[in-house]
């Protein structure tokens, strides 16, 4: 194509950028609300540079708040789902690409079902259930919960990332006398391992990011994340208090901003491999 | 006879080769078959077989009430509200999503400045929580400080601060458009990555012929999105008419019903009212009325895949 002309450039750059740029808008005043000192929240007309940066707020949040509680339940509940889907999904996947047996299209067709499947329709039976074996109120009801989203999207993903490793690579191996098993650990797991790091951030967002179980299951402070923690002090407090909540807002979005900083090309990769590409 | 049976092999390995390595194949899958039984398979049963019931939530109390409450349901105002409003919510912020992807995409498929950092950004949205943005924008919306209200107060375009999630028809509104911002990322992603694979011998071809930008446009790229905006429209039609979280947290389904969707009736009936068998009955009702995008989506990837491989 030709190289476009520069008034054209300049055009096209003004008006992307400021699509952008009004795009994220929302969270670039998440955190200048979370630096503004209090006095400044409220004037009117609103000032769009803080006159003065604060971090009042943050320790405010950290100190007299439960939030490194969330913050805590959140990480083990997040990582202990990320781990548990991964180790099976890794098995499950390997054995629906590369395996066969009675019942394979049929599950893999399954796996595709539930990874459409609602939360809701599922939520009132896993709640009696939790409640009948005496899970209710820990992290372990969540992460068991967890799985019926993250188990289905984790082999679908890893499915699509191991169907495009080329069978030839393994046959060698098994030629060469490597075992099965062998050969899955030298051959494929090396080859599949930026397809399970891709999947294994993906689950963690989503572990991460939920609501609706951590609101129906869990009801103490001890076991809440931090979505309903947080909403929680939303609901909860007399006059709600903006600045501690943007404080929060972007806290929660740590671990986000961390991956999307220097993991950013396996979130990418996953999208091409989940669900659009099928 | 013992060390006869001992110099025997063992009777595994005299399988042979591909029943030993269906067998470990079988053996591999084996947590998952029993995860999804245990976690969805028996769950999904059980939610049908619920709703045959009449119970209460606090004291788990059940009597058989056969299929009277898809009866009550399906004869009181609420599923029909909730139908529409779910209706209404689904292809507002899906049309949405998708008309803005694409254009975004489009524009981000241009050669400009710090191309790569102006997509991450774009794709911010898609990936913070659900609780965090509804935090953002309910600050935005609100009435004396929010930054909105300032805004089009000040450039004339209202004379009164906007009461945006407490007022018909601005509620739906407010959840389809912060929908859309909050979904449209994963729209552009994908077609951008379409629009990376299109030959630019077609753009070149047409160019010759004479069309202009917006001929191009039509003949070219669109018909060459078709296939993955199929795809894109018939997750994000799912996905969208399963949406709790957005919902329930920016206007609890209020005022007065009005944005009460599906998935809000379900959790309303079984935590608020406390009538699970109902609440199950409600359940199956949205997953019926999904079945529908469902099977469309597991049919189109079976085609794709059987034709594909």
């Amino acid at each position: 194509m030709k190289p476009a002309s520069f008034p054209r450039q300049l055009l096209l750059n003004v008006a992307a950028w400021a699509v952008v740029l009004a795009v994220i808008f929302p969270l670039v005043w998440m955190v200048v609300t979370s630096v503004k000192p209090q006095a400044e929240l409220f004037r009117i007309p609103p000032s769009f540079l803080p006159d003065a940066i604060t971090f009042e707020h943050y320790w405010r949040l950290l100190a007299e708040t439960p939030f490194l509680t969330y913050f805590r339940n959140s990480l083990v509940l997040a990582v202990s789902t990320t781990v548990l889907v991964i180790v099976v999904a890794t098995l499950g996947a390997y054995s629906l690409v590369r395996f066969s047996y009675p019942g394979r299209e049929t599950l893999a067709q399954l796996v595709l079902f539930t990874y459409l499947l609602p939360s809701v329709v599922l939520i009132i039976p896993l709640y009696l259930m939790m409640v009948s074996v005496g899970l209710a109120n820990t992290i372990a009801s969540l992460v068991v919960a967890y799985t019926t989203f993250a188990l289905p999207y984790a082999l679908w993903l890893l499915r699509s990332f191991m169907a495009g490793i080329p069978e030839d690579l393994e046959s060698a191996a098994l030629v060469d006398g490597a075992s099965r098993i062998g050969a899955f650990w030298d051959v494929i797991f090396p080859q599949a391992l930026p397809g399970i790091i891709s999947t294994a951030l993906f689950t963690f967002i989503l572990a991460w990011n939920e609501y609706l179980y951590a609101l129906v299951l869990v009801n103490s402070d001890q076991a809440r994340p931090l979505t309903t923690g947080v909403m929680n002090m939303l609901i909860t407090s007399f006059n709600i208090e903006w600045s501690l909540l943007m404080a929060a807002s972007v806290m929660m979005s740590l671990p986000l901003i961390v991956i999307f900083t220097f993991l950013q090309g396996y979130l990418t990769s996953g999208f091409g491999a989940g669900g659009v590409k099928g | 006879m013992t060390a006869l049976a001992a110099i025997d092999p063992a009777p595994a390995t005299r399988l042979t080769l591909s029943a030993r390595y269906g067998l470990l194949g079988a053996l591999l899958i084996a947590p998952t078959v029993l995860i999804f039984s245990a976690v969805i398979v028996y769950p999904l049963i059980s939610a049908i077989y619920l709703s045959l019931f009449s119970i209460f939530t606090l004291t788990l109390e059940g009597s058989w009430v056969g299929l009277d409450n898809y009866a009550t349901l399906l004869q009181g105002p609420t599923f029909w509200n909730a139908l529409g409003n779910t209706l209404i919510w689904t292809i507002g912020t899906l049309t949405l999503q998708i008309v803005f992807g694409v254009a975004v995409a489009l524009l981000l498929n241009n050669n400009i400045w710090f191309r790569s950092l102006a997509r991450s950004l774009v794709l911010f949205p898609y990936f913070i929580s659900t609780v965090v943005a509804v935090l953002v924008w309910r600050w935005l919306f609100n009435d004396l400080y929010g930054i909105l209200n300032h805004l089009l107060v000040r450039s004339g375009l209202v004379d009164m601060p906007v009461n945006w999630l407490g007022e018909m028809p601005n509620a739906m509104a407010s959840i389809i458009f912060v929908g859309t911002w909050k979904y449209f990322p994963f729209v552009v992603i994908a077609v951008l990555a379409r629009l990376q694979t299109i030959p630019p011998q077609l753009y070149e071809a047409a160019r010759v012929d004479g069309a202009n930008a917006w001929a191009r446009f039509w003949d070219v790229t669109l018909p060459q999105l078709k296939g993955v905006l199929i795809v894109i429209i018939l997750l994000r039609t799912i996905w969208d008419f399963k949406e709790f979280d957005l919902i329930y947290l920016l206007t609890g389904g209020g005022p007065l019903n009005h944005t009460q969707t599906l998935p809000l009736v379900v959790y309303q009936q079984a935590f608020g009212l406390n009538q699970m068998g109902m609440a199950a009955a409600y359940s199956v009702m949205m997953m019926l009325v999904m079945l529908v995008f469902m099977s469309a989506y597991l049919y189109r990837t079976r085609r794709a895949r059987s034709a594909g491989a």
